[in-house]
């Protein structure tokens, strides 16, 4: 069954239908809810949060909309009310990146299966981002949103979100570019 | 040659930039652009690989069976909603009946010759006809002014986000035009009038989506004061809710 004919009946009462579109795309969400937060248990919480949102609000989805859209842009609201509840969408997760600690041994993955070590560190790079850079990092490197629906959603101006996204980029760029190749080039 | 800034390189990555062709031009001849260019999109792939907490197949029903209840407890909450729009039917079905029954005991006890202004105290359907309607709208204020307290706490920098609200407003909306409608049929434009301003308010929440941009959201906030909405919601839901009655009504009669 597609997703547009589980919608439609679901809306008419169906509850094993809404129950095949929460076992098809839960996984998925999970991943959003993951980048977004950070953390397992909120992730876990999000996904949960965001099928009941999608449930309440089955009658607004429109049929010629994408359904697994629809649902990441209610995944990506939910994230954000919990991490404003949490107080933590405008606090730093944690200090500044320490790369030079990294710099021996650094192995050359670039688009190779990354190491632990390295999975380890590339986590740690995107903890050190405040909440809003995480956000709109993952908004538009991820869930691919344009930089004024990302500002919409972090109540910011256009540019104001470009340059968070800037910011994102240049911490995960100074953290993590002690272990990518640099090719040397010539003009 | 002016090379690109970092910030301009982060934006050419996602397509952000003004004018692609002249960072692409700029990123064809300068090397020293090139390598920085490269260094970030190889960081960023690396970050796209990085590998997410995986969860088995059985997830989905995991999620389901944590749903399942809640969903539950949703679908009881419509069948109230709808137990109640149908008493509130009721109501107005009754309210018009009443009104009928009135209308044609004054027009059998007409006199055809005189008219005079006469006072008249509300006879037994009339009171009726007012208990009947105060106990609907008294429910329906009391819902109203839970949503407009929301509404004016909200914090104004933040905007709402919330499609429970935006539902329960078009419920909202739908009760409140029919009982507007019948408290002026029927001549209460106390009732009517504090009806008539909580509409609009009504409207725009039902139609502004799942989130009320901050914007938005103080707008509707200085409406609501400028009204003194909530104050006048509150004032008609203590006297609907104590069973006020209408003062003595002054009606022309045929005599």
């Amino acid at each position: 069954m597609t997703d547009a004919a589980a919608v439609e009946q679901a809306r008419g009462g169906d509850p094993d239908a809404f129950r095949m579109l929460v076992e098809r795309h839960s996984r998925v969400i999970f991943r959003v809810a993951w980048r977004m937060t950070g953390n397992e248990h909120d992730a876990d919480d999000v996904v949960q949060e965001t099928f009941l949102r999608a449930y309440r609000q089955l009658e607004n989805f429109e049929e010629r909309a994408n359904f697994s859209t629809w649902l990441h842009r209610i995944a990506i609201n939910c994230s954000l009310d919990l991490l404003r509840a949490r107080g933590r969408h405008d606090k730093h997760y944690g200090g500044e990146a320490d790369a030079t600690a990294f710099e021996t041994d650094a192995p050359q993955p670039d688009r190779l299966a990354l190491s632990a070590e390295l999975q380890q560190h590339v986590t740690a790079a995107l903890e050190r981002l405040s909440g809003n850079e995480r956000t709109a990092f993952v908004m538009r490197h991820f869930e691919g949103m344009p930089v004024e629906e990302i500002g919409k959603h972090l109540g910011i101006q256009v540019n104001a979100a470009k340059h968070t996204i800037f910011r994102a980029v240049k911490k995960l760029r100074e953290a993590l570019q002690p272990f990518v190749r640099s090719t040397p080039c010539s003009t | 040659m002016q090379h690109l800034n970092e910030e301009q390189l982060v934006e050419h990555y996602y397509h952000d930039d003004a004018q692609p062709s002249v960072a692409e031009e700029h990123l064809r001849t300068c090397s020293e652009c090139r390598a920085q260019y490269e260094t970030i999109r190889r960081v960023l792939a690396l970050v796209t690989d990085a590998p997410i907490p995986e969860r088995n197949g059985t997830y989905g029903e995991e999620i389901w069976n944590r749903l399942r209840w809640k969903i539950g407890r949703d679908a009881t909450r419509g069948r109230r909603v709808a137990w109640k729009s149908m008493v509130a039917a009721a109501a107005v079905l009754a309210i018009a009946f009443f009104a009928g029954q009135l209308w044609h005991a004054r027009q059998t006890a007409i006199a055809p010759t005189t008219s005079i202004v006469q006072t008249v105290t509300p006879s037994p359907t009339t009171a009726s006809r007012d208990r009947v309607l105060f106990v609907v709208v008294s429910d329906h204020l009391e819902d109203s002014e839970r949503m407009l307290q929301q509404l004016a706490n909200a914090d104004p920098s933040k905007g709402l986000d919330d499609s429970v609200q935006q539902e329960r407003a078009t419920e909202l909306l739908a009760s409140n035009r029919m009982y507007r409608q019948t408290a002026a049929k029927r001549g209460d434009a106390r009732i009517a009038s504090v009806l008539a301003d909580i509409e609009p308010i009504l409207v725009e929440l039902s139609n502004a989506g799942t989130t009320l941009d901050a914007d938005h959201l103080a707008e509707i906030q200085k409406r609501i004061e400028a009204k003194g909405l909530l104050f006048k919601v509150r004032v008609l839901s203590a006297q609907t809710g104590s069973g006020d009655r209408p003062p003595t009504e002054t009606r022309g009669t045929d005599l």
